[in-house]
């Protein structure tokens, strides 16, 4: 069970989740410190292991860098729950094995509020939302996106 | 001898942690047999201009490379895309990628622009992803296309297929023509049987007359003018000749649109209604790998003709690569640029993404030729308007956005 920590915005960039003078940093205590800093400077003195963030659409939109997902999961941020991913932050969050990226319609994201309890059930592609006694559907990953994530990371996965 | 203010800055900046990550680089190179482009070399300079100024980049390949921008080597008809470092890592140890195929997105630039000074490939992608939207492209490779494509210099193709990922599309591509077999022949790296894999490529990379599209997109060239954006994501843009818009208005409806947009006004300290040629700038940056080869440069230099930077405008122009710097030098437009009283910079990535000490201080409003105008991505609080390198010049001199037509 996590804690939902809400941003209302679409569009929320690498930039704003890890600004580019932090892209220097290599211990990732230190780039976890500066995670969010575009638009929450508080943002991981509030997260706790396991905490889920929530945005709208195109999460994670502009630039390749690996500290974005790398600076949330550090954290403590078990997932991104989105109306929708860019790509290359997607792409990133699975191969790296840092976080979980959660699709979920319109509907589900407007549902979903800032400080929820949350369960996350992957394998039955269902979001419990303790608090308001809500079940939710989340998009399933991919059969090639899951396995990398049930291994742990594109490092750890075997292939067939 | 005293220090310079740009290099006190430098010191301040914990070189130690960059110094590192060179030295880093440059062992790891060294060790594992991978030619490097260092600071040294006569070919430094930014991925997405060396590559193809090297003849490194071919049509037909596939290129991966640790940044969002490698979009850009589509204009050779590569399938480029931009990677994280887990899939660098990947690849260096497998020379493979675990990819699912993308969908096809078709960008039909017909039809002739009307001023190809003061209209610029800036102006055709920011109109493209203005009515895209940041995320239209996602799972999809953008092919542009057209007679406008056609008309394009490699240089200008580039500037295309860069912006590719900031209509959410990891590629853009440009099919290879005689423009694009020309610009490569003779250049260092490409392949000593190079005539023939042009024969090749003439015969397979091209676009079928009937190709079906998963999605498609047409704008007409002849009506595209200068843009500048004015928010705080590149589809946030309008035409010079516009108002910065109401965020209802530009929102249509779309109440989440709506309050990114009041959010933007409030970042960029801009009010509806006010005519973006009224703007008034404190800096400029002309380069990136968006906007920094030598087109760019003399695009930019065109348009000065004695006239000097406005006095509280500061100016800097970071070629792309030491390549490019030199034969700009050559043909005289340092001289052009420092006699305006614009800074004449070393080659690299400058101020496109506030990773060093070149970075806009919390309110300042820049003119940028690179290619994000997210929050925070020129320095903290700094503003950033997004514009081609012949507009950036033009609101130097004049000290705010100026519709650079009435200027060629």
């Amino acid at each position: 069970m996590g804690k939902v920590i809400k941003y209302e915005k679409d569009n929320i960039d690498t930039d704003v989740i890890i600004p580019g003078q932090y892209l220097k940093l290599h211990d990732y205590d230190e780039i976890a410190k500066h995670a969010m800093e575009g638009i929450d400077a508080n943002f991981h003195s509030k997260v706790q292991k396991g905490d889920f963030l929530v945005a709208g659409r195109n999460f994670g939109c502009g630039s390749s860098r690996e500290h974005a997902p790398i600076a949330l999961s550090q954290c403590g941020i078990k997932g991104v729950i989105a109306v929708s991913f860019a790509r290359i932050f997607y792409r990133n969050a699975v191969d790296g094995g840092f976080l979980l990226p959660i699709e979920v319609d319109e509907e589900t994201y407007k549902k979903i509020a800032d400080g929820d309890q949350i369960e996350v059930d992957t394998s039955k592609n269902q979001i419990k939302n303790i608090t308001k006694n809500q079940t939710y559907t989340m998009k399933p990953f991919s059969e090639i996106v899951a396995k990398i994530i049930e291994a742990g990371g594109l490092f750890k996965y075997k292939p067939e | 001898m005293a220090k310079t203010l740009f290099e006190k800055i430098w010191d301040a900046h914990k070189v130690d942690e960059i110094d590192g990550q060179i030295k880093t680089l440059e062992k790891n190179c060294q060790d594992f047999g991978i030619p490097l482009f260092g600071l040294d070399s006569p070919y430094q300079g930014i991925v997405h201009v060396i590559g193809p100024e090297l003849g490194i980049t071919l049509p037909g390949t596939t290129i991966v490379c640790g940044d969002s921008h490698t979009s850009t080597h589509g204009a050779f008809g590569a399938f480029a895309l931009g990677i994280g470092t887990s899939d660098v890592e990947h690849v260096l140890a497998t020379q493979c990628l675990v990819l699912d195929k993308p969908k096809t997105y078709e960008i039909r630039v017909d039809g002739k622009r009307k001023n190809n000074h003061a209209i610029t490939a800036k102006d055709i992608i920011l109109s493209i992803i203005k009515k895209i939207g940041t995320a239209g492209g996602t799972g999809t490779v953008l092919e542009y296309r057209g007679q406008a494509i056609s008309d394009l210099s490699l240089d200008e193709r580039m500037t295309i297929c860069n912006m590719s990922i900031e209509g959410g599309a990891r590629a853009g591509l440009i099919a290879p023509d005689q423009k694009t077999f020309d610009y490569l022949k003779g250049r260092k790296y490409v392949p000593k049987n190079y005539d023939d894999l042009v024969t090749q490529w003439k015969d397979t990379l091209k676009t079928d007359d009937n190709a079906k599209f998963d999605k498609s997109f047409a704008i007409d060239a002849s009506q595209i003018i200068p843009q500048v954006s004015w928010g705080t994501n590149p589809a946030m843009t309008a035409d010079v000749t516009e108002s910065v818009p109401d965020p209802a208005e530009f929102a249509k409806g779309d109440s989440s649109q709506e309050i990114a947009a009041k959010n933007a006004l409030d970042y960029m300290d801009l009010q509806s209604g006010t005519p973006l040629t009224d703007i008034k700038i404190d800096r400029v940056f002309i380069g990136s790998c968006t906007n920094a080869r030598l087109q760019d440069l003399v695009e930019a230099a065109s348009i000065i003709r004695g006239r000097k930077a406005s006095p509280n405008v500061k100016v800097m122009v970071v070629p792309g690569s030491q390549q490019v710097k030199a034969q700009a030098e050559q043909m005289g437009l340092d001289k052009i640029f420092k006699d305006a009283n614009f800074e004449w910079r070393e080659s690299g990535c400058s101020m496109c993404l506030g990773m060093n000490p070149d970075i806009l201080s919390r309110g300042e409003r820049c003119a940028s030729t690179s290619n994000r105008n997210f929050e925070g991505r020129q320095g903290a609080g700094g503003r950033t308007h997004l514009v081609s390198p012949i507009m950036a010049s033009a609101a130097a001199i004049a000290g705010h956005f100026v519709d650079v037509r009435e200027w060629v």
